[in-house]
């Protein structure tokens, strides 16, 4: 009967994603795909290994929670105390510093909050706390959004809650598309800044500061916690990354002459 | 421009997931919308309401429906089928299977009444009323299946959610245009957009052309 051959045909069409995997998942921060770093360093590595890194780009807090349901293998984000905390729970195996950049805040050129000549985080985020600058939020607990909420605290302030504050929940180049537009100020990653096209009248105003520092760390998912995922094939990526030429290809990532993320030595 | 190709890559696999999404829609819709329009039971009519408003589904409740499934904690999550194009066939199937279904009841419970006596008293079976009232009317049928397809290669939310835009592998059209968008590649975004746009008013023009020459 038809109806037979056509479930048939649907479990046939199915069972090909039964078969072992060849590719690994990679949980990352928006920042890292955002830039097109994870691009050439997949690639690169397929080139090398036949393995395929397929690379879902959420806010660290989304690559997390996803992470912690065991869809993926890896997790690539930068919020180290979320990182801690996902290695005690028994999620990841180990922590591994990967890279780091820093934040920076952007506004608009002729800085109507007069932040560029401060020296301490603290006064520029009492600065913005006032209600006469619109200040855009990530709002999607990714690890800038984190750092946010951090700086505000070190200031000893509350986020604010008027509505010069803009939430706007999305990844971080729609983040700076939306300042851009509104003439915000917001806080960035410099990759993610550096590699993106639409600057339209916003320029770098506050950085170079200790208290901007961005770690981003790379973790496997435990296999003991989920036996799906496919450790050794992680474990060889996280290498090459550490150690291999994945290490050179971060440190020469430029956009614009500019490098991206730094290796440690 | 040295995305474009990428932007193949994401046109092929819009036209991949749409077709196939499209495709198994048809079939179930055509089994499914003839077995509930040709027959009188109990459940009909609310069966018939509650495909009538799943028309009208959001594409991003439909994604968080399949993501739920298909995640490593739902029922499905044995099968890895997250992050996967098979996925987003799924996610868009339920986006256009009601819409198509819903049609299709429409169409033959107008029709069926008139045709089923006399072809019956030729002797035609059931499965026959079926192929000749498919084959008499195709322009009807691909009407249906077009407005399936281009609600499905339009979609943007549903395959994003369960697709995870993954480059070479998951990201469409659509994603693309959101991401390189938001990257501020507006003018990639825009191409993109157009190609869209081109697709759809070329399908337009097919379902006329078919009309006229029916």
């Amino acid at each position: 009967m038809s109806f037979l051959k056509l479930i048939s045909t649907f479990l046939i069409f199915f069972s090909i994603s039964l078969q072992a995997r060849d590719y690994i998942i990679v949980q990352s921060t928006t920042s890292t795909a955002n830039t097109g770093l994870l691009d050439i360093l997949s690639e690169r590595f397929f080139i090398q290994t036949g393995i395929e890194v397929r690379a879902v780009a959420v806010g660290t807090g989304t690559a997390i929670a996803n992470a912690k349901k065991g869809d993926g293998d890896i997790l690539i984000v930068h919020s180290k105390l979320d990182e801690l905390n996902f290695i005690e729970e028994g999620f990841g195996v180990e922590r591994f510093d990967l890279m780091y950049n820093d934040f920076i805040i952007v506004g608009p050129k002729n800085d109507p909050a007069n932040i560029s000549n401060k020296k301490d985080i603290a006064d520029v985020m009492k600065q913005l706390a006032s209600s006469k600058y619109k200040f855009i939020s990530r709002d999607d607990n990714s690890g800038t959004h984190k750092k946010e909420l951090l700086l505000w605290k070190i200031a000893g302030l509350q986020v604010p809650k008027d509505n010069s504050y803009l939430k706007t929940g999305s990844s971080m180049a729609n983040a700076i598309n939306v300042a851009a537009e509104m003439q915000a100020y917001l806080l960035t990653d410099r990759g993610t800044w550096i590699s993106f096209k639409n600057k339209n009248n916003l320029k770098i105003l506050f950085e170079k500061n200790e208290s901007l520092f961005n770690p981003y760390g790379v973790i496997a998912i435990n296999p003991k916690k989920f036996p799906h995922v496919e450790y050794q094939k992680s474990k060889k990526f996280i290498n090459w990354l550490l150690n291999g030429e994945g290490k050179q290809l971060i440190s020469n990532y430029e956009v614009d002459n500019q490098q991206l993320f730094f290796t440690y030595n | 421009m040295p995305e474009t190709s990428k932007i193949i890559e994401a046109i092929i696999i819009s036209l991949h997931v749409s077709f196939i999404a499209t495709l198994f829609a048809f079939s179930l819709s055509i089994f499914f919308g003839y077995l509930i329009a040709t027959r009188q039971f109990f459940a009909k009519k609310y069966i018939v309401s509650i495909l009538g408003s799943l028309t009208s589904i959001p594409p991003v409740c439909a994604g968080l429906i399949v993501y739920l499934i298909i995640s490593r904690q739902g029922p499905l999550g044995w099968m890895q089928l997250l992050y996967t194009p098979t996925a987003m066939i799924i996610a868009q199937f339920i986006i256009i299977f009601p819409i198509m279904t819903t049609l299709i009841i429409n169409y033959i419970e107008q029709e069926y009444p008139q045709v089923k006596e006399e072809l019956i008293s030729y002797g035609a079976s059931q499965k026959d009323i079926v192929m000749l009232m498919i084959i008499n009317q195709k322009s009807i049928y691909l009407t249906i299946v077009l407005i399936g397809f281009g609600r499905a290669i339009s979609e943007y939310g549903a395959a994003a959610i369960v697709g995870g835009s993954i480059d070479h592998i998951t990201r469409n059209m659509t994603a693309m245009i959101a991401l390189e968008t938001a990257k501020g590649n507006i003018l990639v975004g825009v191409t993109l957009g157009a190609i869209l746009i081109v697709l759809s008013l070329l399908m337009s023009f097919g379902i006329n052309y078919f009309r006229k020459n029916d």
